[in-house]
């Protein structure tokens, strides 16, 4: 596996300030997790394409009713989440 | 009354695991209330189970409750008068006891 | 007097919207007109087939179903919330309807209150 130089870990919803400061942040050779609330960004319709790695944790995606098969990110469970953490050279919690 | 006939259970006697409920822990329950259960208890508890697996919580009060029976059952046992008769004290509190159900959240 | 309660917040994650659908309840408890309005995010609250058991959470889903028992007398969602969220109807718990405009809405109301 690639080394990540970022791990971005959003937990808000799309609609948060903090949300759109994260997408704002993100650079080439990051990744994104997406955990608690911010699992509701896969469901907004249209929203443009990130293009670095994005997961999201499946517990929190399978409690809001979201679609078993995101197009946009992959779903990860707690353990592959902590190997992500592992991975990265600097992590943010947004 | 043996121990282990019942699940484990707080301060207040109710479930700690709705899902740790039989019929026969209801039946232990309502002794410790004095309550000897009949058709019409069971009647209720049955009702209690459905709601709670249904909606996922207990009728969070007494008036709730009554409405909710009214609504599944009809005005003849939907009422706070048939409730107080079988379940004495809060009914709704009563109930959700021996029906194995979290207390109800605006019940005091 | 009638009460519109609005949830534009998430299901999960704080509590606001909660403490409004017990806000709800407890208003239809008393027999006071009272209906739900989702907007923005909250939308989310109306979606079929959340699975809470792993975040160890009470299915809003579910709650959200004992509302026309408890006399609630309607729960409406904000149509463009929904497109923008992907929600059609038969996405949603039974007995929503969509609200196609919320300044509308909240005029017929006495008393508007937002969750949190």
């Amino acid at each position: 596996m690639t080394p990540i130089h970022t791990l971005h870990i959003l937990n808000k919803p799309p609609e948060h300030p903090r949300s759109v400061a994260c997408m704002n942040a993100l650079r080439p050779g990051d990744a994104l997790l997406l955990t608690e609330n911010a699992v509701l960004a896969l469901a907004v319709q249209g929203d443009t394409a990130v293009s670095i790695p994005v997961y999201a944790l499946a517990p929190d995606f399978v409690a809001r009713g979201l679609d078993q098969s995101p197009d946009r990110a992959a779903l990860v469970d707690f353990p592959a989440m902590v190997d992500l953490t592992a991975q990265a050279q600097n992590v943010i919690s947004w | 009354m043996t121990g282990s006939v019942i699940p484990a259970r707080n301060n207040e006697g109710f479930l700690e695991n709705a899902n740790d409920w039989t019929p026969e822990a209801a039946t232990v329950i309502a002794a410790d209330d004095g309550i000897e259960l009949n058709e019409k208890h069971w009647e209720i508890i049955e009702f209690l189970r459905l709601f709670y697996k249904e909606h996922d919580m207990s009728p969070p009060s007494n008036r709730l409750f009554v409405k909710s029976v009214k609504e599944a059952l009809g005005e003849e046992r939907g009422n706070s008068i048939y409730l107080m008769q079988l379940f004495p004290g809060t009914p709704a509190k009563t109930a959700c006891r021996i029906a194995g159900l979290p207390r109800p959240t605006n019940c005091l | 007097m009638s009460t519109l309660i609005v949830i534009d917040q998430p299901p999960y994650g704080t509590w606001a919207g909660r403490e409004a659908l017990d806000m709800a309840f407890s208003l239809a408890a008393f027999d006071q007109p009272v209906s739900l309005l989702f907007t923005g995010a909250g939308v989310n609250w109306l979606r079929k087939l959340q699975q809470t058991s792993e975040i160890e959470q009470k299915s809003v889903e579910k709650n959200l179903s004992a509302a026309p028992i408890f006399g609630v007398e309607a729960l409406y969602a904000d149509a463009d919330a929904c497109t923008r969220y992907g929600l059609r109807l038969e996405d949603m718990v039974a007995g929503v309807a969509m609200s196609e405009s919320n300044s509308e809405l909240l005029h017929q109301y006495t008393h508007t209150a937002f969750a949190g």
